[in-house]
């Protein structure tokens, strides 16, 4: 019984089996080999059997007068040849080829009438998931920080840049706007010595102010007496003159004392007793002319 | 799950010819179930397309088997699983073992799944990907060599469609060109086109594949096709014209290396003169750095004996410190 049951197991399998052997009897070797015989020389002895292809294709096609929206596809055709190692071209083809087909697609179905595109809120399982879309996104948006950030860093190098090259451009006219001041300043008093001074009494230019100073109101002329305590930057010229510039130029009368006490401190007085003792005042008898009558006379008293 | 066909209705399949059959429809051996059986066994008649040629009993039955060899990589494994995510009229098989009678126990393992194609993805040496596409029962086969893969998980393919939808296919125009790769055209759109009415298809059309032949290799493109939407309810917004496509992947290209007439197996009927294996490939490269030092050695005595030969004249100043 059951050896009967195997014979008629056996005989219901052999018919498929038949078929499908009497196919490949001589093909094992050929489909398995993994070197295939083949050169790069490309006329060699390849097989190419036409006729059978077309019958082959003839067999597994479907009918030809089915209707479009079965087979769902579209020939494009290629304007020009793409280089292969060129992926940017090649691409593009590519997304040309694809946007061509996807307007052709989209314009047969018009006129079928059918939906084609996907409504904002069809919902439906996606072939890639959310996890994986998240991740997608996440890396899109970092993608975008970074560039951002690089074109902001390069700007700011750019500006910084520019910014010091403006400065070092203003700090340059300064220099120069104050070196052309000082001698034009230098000049003009050269200018004012070279005219010579002035007879005694006499006034130059009519914007001199005759001071008087125990000199007998010399008109101002840079004398080389500098008062020792007096600093470099103090604008009275050591001994006041320039202060008493009044509206008109009228000379103002200042008291012997405070006249002494600017030109031995200065303009505005005792200033912390700065160096009295320098090499120029040891050489400096200007003061000792009148002084030393007083101290003189105490001598000459006590003794 | 699917309803599983019979043995009955597949022994039913093999020796069922169509040539009595109305005049519109040529002999079809393999879409073979009648549509009688169909509609008894399978859903209700749908709405068939009711222009005047058309054959309103057409019904696209086709299902693929999705396997692979066993020592596959990660990253063919990867495009495996995506293929059949694009794919959802495919069954998704185990893994196939040793290569011996490959051929036949592929067909009989389609046979058994009662699918009319199937994919296989075989990994030779972990290294190279070979890709059998074959219609089952008679039907001719293909052996193409993977190259330049790219699965949909990369992150630089950033579009997504809906699972199951139905794709556009496009092909370039150099598909007409020939009599094989009017064969493929025709292999292809069977085996990717998802059936109309499909079970698990979903309605819109949301994403084109891009079949081209550039350089004697069919590149495979799958994109998105995405339009930026105003209004919430309207389904043209404007044309087409700020259409954009954005790329899902996944990415291949196909070499074809053989086709056969039968399923993985038959009579060869193509072969593709340009193709040389990797494994030759590999090969070449090795021999072209093997010889680097004999032929230093080879190009040392050459230049010597070629400074034997021709003496070069002494210099104005040779002899300028010899005294010295």
């Amino acid at each position: 019984m059951r050896t009967s049951k195997l014979d008629s197991d056996m005989e219901d399998v052999e018919p498929m089996e038949g078929e499908v052997n009497g196919e490949f009897t001589d093909s094992d070797s050929d489909s398995e080999e993994e070197d295939v015989r083949k050169s790069a020389i490309p006329s060699k002895d390849a097989v190419y059997d036409r006729d059978a292809i077309n019958d082959k294709l003839r067999e597994i096609s479907w009918p030809e007068n089915l209707g479009w929206i079965h087979k769902l596809s579209l020939d494009i055709n290629q304007e020009q040849d793409v280089d292969v190692n060129d992926d940017l071209a090649r691409e593009m083809a590519f997304f040309a080829q694809a946007s061509e087909g996807s307007r052709r697609g989209f314009e047969k179905n018009e006129t079928m009438g059918i939906p084609f595109l996907r409504p904002l809120d069809y919902y439906g399982e996606m072939v890639k998931s959310d996890t994986h879309m998240l991740k997608v996104k996440s890396r899109l948006l970092a993608d975008k920080r970074n560039m951002e950030e690089s074109e902001e860093r390069r700007k700011a190098r750019d500006s910084k840049r520019q910014a010091k090259e403006v400065q070092a451009q203003k700090q340059k006219e300064r220099a120069a706007l104050k070196k052309s001041e000082i001698e034009a300043v230098k000049k003009w008093r050269k200018q004012r010595q070279q005219n010579g001074f002035p007879a005694a009494g006499g006034k130059k230019n009519g914007d001199e102010i005759g001071l008087e100073f125990g000199d007998g109101g010399k008109p101002f002329a840079k004398s080389n007496w500098q008062r020792p305590g007096v600093s470099p930057g103090d604008r009275s010229g050591g001994q006041g003159r320039m202060k008493s510039r009044n509206g008109a130029g009228k000379p103002v009368k200042k008291i012997v004392k405070r006249v002494r006490k600017d030109s031995k401190f200065g303009y505005g007085g005792r200033k912390g007793l700065k160096k009295q003792n320098t090499a120029d005042t040891t050489d400096d008898f200007r003061g000792f002319r009148k002084a030393g009558g007083d101290a003189g006379t105490k001598r000459r008293r006590k003794q | 799950m699917a309803k599983k066909r019979k043995h009955s209705e597949t022994a039913v399949a093999a020796p069922q010819k169509k040539e009595e059959v109305a005049p519109e429809r040529p002999k079809r051996t393999l879409l073979g179930w009648k549509d009688k059986e169909a509609a008894a066994v399978a859903a209700p008649a749908e709405d068939k397309d009711d222009e005047v040629h058309q054959p309103t009993n057409f019904r696209n039955k086709e299902k693929v088997l999705v396997t692979c060899s066993r020592r596959i990589a990660y990253r063919y494994r990867h495009l495996m699983l995506n293929v059949v995510s694009l794919l959802p009229h495919c069954k998704k098989d185990n893994k196939v073992e040793s290569q011996s009678s490959k051929g036949v126990a592929l067909s009989e393992m389609v046979e058994l799944k009662s699918c009319s194609s199937c994919l296989f993805f075989e990994c030779r040496k972990h290294k190279d990907l070979y890709l059998w596409m074959a219609k089952c029962p008679s039907g001719p086969s293909v052996k193409f060599l993977v190259n330049a893969v790219h699965t949909m998980e990369e992150l630089k393919l950033t579009g997504n469609h809906l699972k199951g939808s139905r794709p556009l296919l496009t092909f370039s125009a150099n598909f007409d060109k020939d009599a094989h790769w009017k064969l493929l055209k025709e292999m292809i759109t069977q085996i990717f086109g998802v059936p109309k009415e499909h079970r698990k298809s979903k309605p819109y059309h949301d994403h084109v594949f891009v079949f081209s032949i550039v350089d004697d290799h069919i590149w495979f493109r799958n994109y998105q096709i995405s339009v930026p939407h105003n209004e919430s309810d309207k389904m043209a917004r404007g044309g087409l014209d700020k259409m954009t496509l954005v790329e899902v992947g996944p990415r291949f290209c196909l070499n074809p290396i053989k086709i056969f007439g039968g399923s993985f197996g038959g009579p060869t009927l193509y072969e593709n003169p340009f193709y040389i294996s990797p494994n030759q490939i590999r090969a070449l490269e090795k021999r072209k750095t093997a010889g680097k030092y004999a032929k230093k050695v080879k190009a040392k005595t050459r230049r010597k004996v070629h400074e034997l030969s021709n003496q070069l004249e002494a210099g104005e100043f040779s002899e300028m410190w010899k005294d010295q």
